[in-house]
């Protein structure tokens, strides 16, 4: 039985709701709450055991234990954090502006909050269905970027200062890529609603035929990343992603190298866990996103839509945490530079790409687009991310290298 | 739903005003950020919320942006209170705008009044009508925007790298 749990869940939702039949002003808080509740408590769920998750993964990486002392294997960490959170002084500088120090937390949670609702999370589980969901979800996100500066500047501190304008910089600079990235699934599924998008994802054809075979692979092979245009946009997107969600490399506006931590020089206690818990969580809502749009978000074979759902949105977040374990942070002028000279030229050149595939679909078949994508479409990428690369490459970089005092 | 526009409203009449008097001139971008939200709001009370998304889109996350990043660039950036020059012209200026403004707006509104109920039967309020009609009727307005747009911006472009080499020279 396909996506068994997710319609035994909304089957569950009715027959709660049904008991507020004769109340109506009852019955539609509880709709809210129905709707909004579980999905906040199941994300915060979910940040507390990223936490765990991270830095297990990263002591991994850097071959230590990591946390091993609260529970089995550390989990109940997440928890022993939080309350020394909740027990610590919080602190506000004297010459700070005090409303926007207490507004800057604030501001950074309710779009997070909201841009979960827009992640169709299952099989007709979507707490907001939106007809232009996509474009909404993109518009609450940049207003990440001014919860970030109301942090920096109302710090009054000139390294949260630097942290805010960096934050500003580097989050309005890969706005572009991702939302370009993600104008290719729209422009195939011709949709801005995530049900229509992942249901674009399966093979029409195939899924509901009958035949096991076909059920299996149909759900599997329609996903957009298999696709020329797809593999690409989904390279595009992610990188642009991890910059958008403040993760390494990308982390500059935190830089504790430079800038001690940035926007968060000045919060302490639990304001600061706030900022932390609004950054996992907007971290999450992203690559639900890009799960959404690329991996064909819920539908996959044999289990049901939301289990497909939580492992490929953990599985996104653990390459994240992967990439955080390997990568060195970027330099102020990398950051920018690859952003508009590398990531911005090819995510344009990749909607050409997936107009081409568009048209090379309905006129010659499937087979032919996919072939002729593969070789021309990505070629075409690959050729033009090369020469990107050869123009942008800094004139003291040309010529042979030489090293002093290597061999 | 009536309860929620005058809410909006209000928020929105507070943020404009907010806007206008703080003297702190990060303080009024703030406001008229709060201005826009509720605007936005206003918009997904009307079912249009393709336009809500825009407004967010468009004027929280980039005009507002704009606005930060043109004061960070100044020597006002933390936002020291201004001072001002105060005259008794602004009350002139304020009901001549006021005046002009609904005296264009308000024939409009009275006669736009009576087409919007006709029309509330076959009303379609999704992003692909919307998407149909810049495409087909609209076309040729979307164009000569698209075309003005980028000519301000190879403008932008040309007048910054010209003002550089003078610098350098």
């Amino acid at each position: 039985m396909n996506n068994f749990i997710d319609h035994k869940i909304i089957e569950l939702g009715h027959w709660v709701v049904g008991f507020f039949d004769e109340y109506p002003l009852l019955k539609l808080v509880v709709q809210i709450l129905l709707y909004t509740l579980p999905l906040m408590l199941s994300f915060m769920g979910a940040f507390a055991f990223s936490t765990w998750l991270e830095r297990k993964g990263l002591a991994r990486i850097q071959n230590r234990p990591g946390p091993n002392r609260v529970g089995i294997f550390g989990l109940l960490q997440p928890m022993a954090d939080g309350i020394k959170m909740l027990l610590k002084e919080d602190i506000v500088p004297e010459e700070s502006d005090k409303l926007f120090h207490l507004l800057a937390p604030v501001m950074l949670m309710v779009p997070a909050m909201i841009a979960i609702g827009f992640l169709p999370v299952g099989d007709g589980l979507n707490a907001l269905p939106l007809d232009s969901a996509i474009l909404f979800f993109f518009a609450i996100g940049s207003m990440n970027t001014i919860a970030v500066f109301m942090a920096g500047w109302s710090s009054r501190n000139k390294y949260s200062l630097l942290g805010g304008m960096r934050a500003v910089a580097q989050m309005i600079s890969y706005e572009i890529p991702l939302v370009l990235s993600a104008v290719t699934v729209i422009m195939i599924a011709g949709s801005l609603n995530g049900q229509v998008i992942v249901a674009s994802q399966q093979i029409s054809g195939w899924v509901g035929s009958g035949d096991v075979v076909k059920e299996f692979f149909g759900q599997i092979l329609g996903w957009h990343i298999f696709k020329p245009w797809g593999f690409a946009g989904f390279i595009f997107f992610f990188v642009a992603a991890l910059a958008e969600a403040n993760r390494s490399p990308f982390d500059l506006p935190e830089a504790d190298s430079e800038i001690i931590a940035g926007h968060l020089t000045e919060y302490s206690g639990f304001k600061y866990a706030i900022f932390f818990i609004a950054e996992y969580i907007s971290a999450f809502a992203i690559a639900g996103i890009a799960v959404t749009l690329f991996l064909g978000g819920w539908s996959g074979p044999i289990l049901s839509g939301l289990p497909w759902f939580v492992i490929k949105l953990f599985s996104l977040f653990a390459v994240m945490i992967w990439i955080r374990g390997t990568l060195p942070r970027l330099r102020v002028d990398q950051l920018m530079g690859y952003a508009w000279k590398f990531l911005m030229p090819l995510a344009i050149l990749n909607i050409f790409v997936a107009g081409f595939y568009y048209f090379a679909e309905q006129q010659w078949g499937t087979w032919v687009a996919l072939i002729g994508g593969w070789i021309f479409g990505f070629g075409a990428l690959q050729l033009a991310a090369k020469g990107l690369s050869r123009l942008n490459k800094s004139p003291l970089l040309k010529g042979k290298r030489v090293y002093q005092y290597a061999e | 739903m009536s309860i929620a526009f005058f809410m909006l409203a209000a928020v929105a009449v507070l943020g404009g005003v907010l806007a206008i008097t703080l003297r702190n001139v990060i303080h009024a971008v703030f406001s008229v950020l709060l201005f826009f939200s509720a605007i936005a709001g206003l918009f997904l009370l009307l079912i249009a919320e393709f336009i809500a998304a825009v407004q967010i889109l468009v004027y929280i996350g980039s005009v507002g942006i704009l606005m930060l990043f043109a004061i960070m660039l100044t020597t006002k950036v933390m936002g020291d209170p201004t001072r001002t020059v105060r005259s008794r012209g602004w009350v002139w200026g304020g009901v001549a705008v006021a005046a002009l403004l609904f005296g264009v707006l308000i024939p409009l509104i009275t006669r736009a009044g009576n087409t919007a109920e006709s029309s509330l039967s076959n009303f379609d309020p999704s992003v692909k009508e919307l998407g149909l009609a810049l495409m087909d009727p609209y076309f040729a307005s979307v164009g000569v925007i698209a075309l003005l747009l980028t000519a301000g911006l190879v403008g932008a472009v040309v007048a910054a790298s010209s003002a550089s080499e003078t610098t350098d020279s």
